[in-house]
């Protein structure tokens, strides 16, 4: 899950379904979807691990490579702390 | 690992090795001795060597269709020439204060120690640079599954 914190907010997270998208869409590989979305696959392991929140634009395309909408592969979690 | 990964470590091992010949060169300013030409050719071919390696196998691409920059990459690079110029006021700061201290108020540095201090500064940065690349990378989780 990727953390957005500031001081004084409650704790943000952005989680993904990518890693159960590509095993859903016929075993598509990191390295496939990489080049989809027009990245490295380093970028997309880094995404699936939570380690790197993607832009808009790289979420949208991410979103697109598998066909389906944009709160089906990210959703946002707000927790309270 | 990509290019910019790639980039990082040969830049570290130049670094490594130009910092190691700008010690040198200013003890040499210092003592007021001059380098030998022979050790100056040996760091030259290393240099040399090193940087010809860097560009013939890391210039190529695995293969055309491999992207070899995106926005996270962007994102490293920005931070690490964030950190490295931090680093740089840093060095600048404390090459003032350690000369003072060092040397005092009342001594003369030699002029000829000047331009490899201030090579060592740009080196150190670099080095900080290539550094704050790799760690940022390295963070990152190890490859996962194709």
């Amino acid at each position: 899950m990727a953390k957005n914190e500031s001081s004084g907010e409650r704790s943000q997270t952005i989680k993904n379904q990518i890693r159960r998208l590509r095993f859903d869409n016929g075993q598509m590989t990191q390295q496939q979807l990489a080049d989809a979305a027009g990245v490295t696959r380093q970028t997309i392991i880094a995404i699936e691990a939570g380690k790197y929140a993607p832009s808009l634009t790289l979420a949208f395309k991410i979103a697109k490579a598998f066909d389906v909408p944009i709160g089906q592969v990210f959703q946002y979690q707000q927790d309270s702390s | 690992m990509n290019k910019t990964q790639k980039t990082a470590w040969v830049s570290l091992a130049m670094t490594v090795l130009l910092i190691a010949f700008s010690i040198r060169w200013i003890i040499m300013a210092f003592t007021a001795t001059v380098i030998p030409k022979s050790t100056l050719l040996l760091w030259l071919s290393l240099f040399g060597a090193i940087a010809a390696l860097g560009f013939i196998l890391f210039r190529k691409k695995q293969s055309p269709a491999e992207v070899d920059f995106d926005e996270r990459d962007k994102l490293i690079k920005r931070k690490a020439v964030q950190i490295s110029y931090i680093s740089l006021w840093v060095l600048l700061i404390a090459a003032s204060l350690v000369a003072s201290t060092i040397v005092g108020d009342a001594e003369l540095i030699p002029v000829s120690a000047l331009p490899p201090v201030l090579f060592l500064i740009f080196l150190i940065v670099t080095l900080v640079w290539s550094v704050a690349i790799l760690v940022q990378y390295g963070r990152g989780c190890k490859d996962g599954e194709k």
